[in-house]
């Protein structure tokens, strides 16, 4: 009888014997072995969501020691408050001016442009 | 320039020390893709699809056998605020992340960054209970 304790934040799991491939608060995980077998210690931390084909997320996480990446499934779980904060972070901090997108796009001459929002 | 060639040919490490600027067509989108206007000297991905080729191992190491079309899943911000794509490749699954260059295609990267929330896979009547029971009715 032993409870999920999360290595990363502490967060104790209320049922015992439940497995999480991470912490449902934090979402977060420990990176104990690289890909040579060496222990490496780092903590996994969110970084972005992966929308797959089939409507499901994963949660793709990266080790702030070696910066290795890796994803995991979405749990029912997950902190949704998290979740979300994780997914917006890049709509909060653009690289460009949000305004200035479209003129950007036809400047490169890209492709993809806003108007499916205002079709019916 | 010869000898130039013979260092890139016998190197193994050669792209891991100098910058590469060899012109491309993508393999996906077909786009022509010159090395300069990236701001900075390693040109990754198509500026137009963003899709990457696995050529690499380590940055610059040339050594995957693999080179299959690595799609952009995700977009993160880095501690210094700058934006990054993350690559995922079609074959072996392997993930890397890439820094964002100056003339990146501004719609798709916005477009890969709004996929979480167009999305159903947290269903809005949980969201509506959570609100609710937060506001603590």
């Amino acid at each position: 009888m032993s409870k999920y304790i999360c290595p990363a934040c502490g967060w104790t799991a209320e049922d015992d014997d439940k497995e999480y491939n991470h912490c449902p608060h934090c979402l977060s995980n420990i990176h104990e072995e690289d890909e040579e077998g060496t222990p490496c210690g780092g903590t996994y931390e969110p970084v972005s969501i992966w929308v797959k084909k089939d409507d499901t997320w994963d949660i793709i996480q990266r080790c702030t020691f070696c910066g290795q990446m890796r994803t995991v499934p979405m749990q029912r779980e997950d902190n949704p408050v998290k979740m979300m904060s994780v997914a917006a972070q890049p709509l909060a901090y653009p690289p460009f001016p949000l305004e200035k997108m479209e003129e950007l796009t036809k400047l490169m001459g890209g492709r993809g442009d806003m108007e499916g929002y205002y079709k019916e | 320039m010869n000898r130039e060639n013979k260092k890139r040919k016998l190197d193994r490490n050669y792209f891991m020390k100098h910058p590469c600027t060899d012109s491309f067509t993508c393999k996906e989108c077909g786009w022509p893709v010159v090395s300069n206007g990236a701001g900075s000297d390693h040109r990754n991905h198509c500026p137009n699809c963003l899709t990457s080729i696995h050529v690499d191992n380590k940055p610059g190491d040339r050594a995957s056998t693999c080179h299959g079309k690595m799609d952009p899943i995700g977009v993160w911000v880095r501690n210094d605020g700058e934006w990054a794509i993350i690559h995922r490749c079609r074959i072996c699954g392997k993930l890397s992340s890439n820094r964002i260059a100056a003339d990146d295609n501004p719609m798709k990267l916005m477009a890969i960054a709004m996929r979480p929330f167009a999305s159903h896979a947290i269903p809005k009547s949980r969201l509506d209970n959570m609100i609710r029971s937060m506001e603590g009715k």
